[in-house]
């Protein structure tokens, strides 16, 4: 799958990383990918919980070392 | 998030508790059994007044504030009640593998300290913070509940524009470099496990220590520590109930808070209207009044405005503040030096000026049931909540007021 976007949210704590991901959908046409790196468990819930209530698709969430997850989600 | 494969019963039983969090809904409702027998035994779920606490007793090893009598942490319930929510969350993020020290970037860490005060000043001010004048003073049946909620409400409206504001305008503030230490992948870190059982053993052991002199302390301990457990486990935070309806347009935070201050409304509504409790030590009056604090109307308004606005840009309440600090966020250790550090110094020279100023039908009593019975004011909130409860809902589907 293509990564239309990047987003690093490393470090970051509620509500920062749902926020930048909202902002940055915006910027997305539909069907585009979003890739985001992030450090707080928080969103392992928050943004599947936001895609289903928006439509979007969660693609993916895979736990990488360093106690980083990559989350990608699919603009609906 | 931890998950073994082997499918041995007690395996099987740690996976359910600790592979993922649990719905927030479900830890709403621990939490409002759980505040129920902390009144049951004593009084209500509370932290301001244990922060203040933490933070008297910092000031007083310096010999600050002069010659001000300070309790001692380990013999005020409700210092030792924050010490013990950030072990049990602490406890519970080891158990998940979830623990790790989350250093973010330097503007994220300033304002996790600017939020922490205005915490501070608005839970002095206001005389009780998210749990202490909200998620336990409304199901008290305070009338100063009400108010403060209300203006906490305002006040985490204002906030979020000014997040959303700061997103869009100053992105650089919450960019930058940040560092993550001790973190473990699900199928690692063996050692968080293991250092999450000595932990529960401690707090046992710290609980068990009371038993023969403070049996009050005892339980405080147990409960506490199950409190910060549960909260890191669902993730409950108030200041999330408040803002998602708002920002993300979810209400499974809302839901949560909602489900806990019903269960809390039930349980206070019994233990006041047949005096139950410690009630050698009390008139039935007082135990009515329990929570029922002196701030009607307008030092709630102020200190619920205040706390409001802090608690957003800090991204965690009182209680969402403390477990997040036994769950490695560095911010909110910043958060929580705010509230330690400044509650003292609010309560000394900002509270006095306040009071001063405010007459006395601006800072009262206000116990409902003295107005509309207790039939009336049990009525009342319960429709509050159910009408917050539509509200979220509707919102959820239609996405009227979510920024996102």
């Amino acid at each position: 799958m293509e990564i239309k976007m990047t987003i690093d949210c490393k470090g970051l704590s509620c509500p920062m990383p749902m926020m930048k991901v909202a902002k940055a959908m915006k910027e997305l046409k539909t069907g585009d990918a979003l890739e985001m790196f992030g450090t707080d468990p928080g969103t392992k819930t928050d943004l599947p919980n936001w895609c289903t209530k928006t439509g979007n698709e969660f693609v993916e969430m895979t736990d990488l070392e360093g106690g980083i997850t990559r989350m990608v989600v699919k603009k609906a | 998030m931890s998950e073994s494969k082997s499918n041995h019963p007690l395996v099987h039983l740690f996976n359910t508790f600790f592979g993922k969090h649990w719905p927030v809904w479900v830890g709403g409702i621990v939490l409002g059994m759980l505040n129920t027998i902390l009144f049951a035994i004593k009084s209500p779920w509370g932290a301001s007044g244990g922060v203040a606490n933490v933070g008297d007793n910092i000031y007083s090893v310096f010999g600050l504030f002069g010659n001000k009598e300070v309790v001692p942490i380990n013999e005020n319930n409700y210092g030792m009640l924050v010490i013990l929510i950030v072990l049990g969350s602490f406890a519970g993020a080891l158990f998940s593998k979830e623990f790790a020290l989350r250093i973010p970037p330097k503007g994220e860490m300033i304002k996790g300290f600017l939020g922490g005060a205005l915490m501070a000043i608005g839970a002095t001010v206001g005389i009780g913070c998210s749990i202490g004048s909200f998620f336990s003073g409304v199901p008290a049946l305070s009338g100063g509940a009400l108010v403060f909620t209300f203006a906490m409400f305002a006040g985490v409206i204002l906030s979020l524009k000014y997040l959303i504001w700061e997103m869009e305008n100053r992105p650089g503030w919450s960019s930058g470099k940040s560092f993550t230490y001790l973190a473990v992948t699900p199928d690692k870190g063996r050692w968080q496990v293991i250092l999450g059982v000595v932990v529960v053993v401690l707090i046992a052991i710290m609980s068990y220590s009371y038993a023969a002199t403070n049996m009050v302390m005892a339980w405080f301990i147990l409960i506490s520590g199950l409190m910060g457990l549960i909260s890191q486990r669902s993730r409950f935070c108030i200041v999330k109930a408040f803002r998602d309806p708002f920002m993300s347009g979810e209400a499974h935070g809302s839901e949560g808070v909602i489900a806990g201050l019903v269960v809390s409304l039930v349980g206070f509504t019994a233990i006041k209207v047949f005096g139950l409790g410690s009630i050698s030590e009390l008139s039935l009056r007082a135990r009515e009044m329990t929570w029922v604090f002196p701030h009607f109307w307008a030092k709630a308004a102020a200190g619920g405005f205040i706390f409001g606005l802090g608690m957003t840009i800090a991204g965690g309440c009182a209680v969402g503040t403390l477990w997040r600090v036994g769950e490695g966020q560095i911010k909110l250790w910043f958060s929580a030096l705010g509230l330690i550090l400044i509650s003292p110094l609010s309560n000394t020279f900002i509270v006095p000026a306040v009071d001063s100023v405010l007459p006395q039908t601006m800072k009262f009593r206000n116990y409902l049931p003295d107005y509309l019975g207790y039939d009336g004011a049990f009525l009342l909130v319960l429709g509050l909540i159910l009408l917050w409860y539509w509200f979220v809902k509707w919102n959820e589907r239609t996405g009227k007021f979510s920024a996102f």
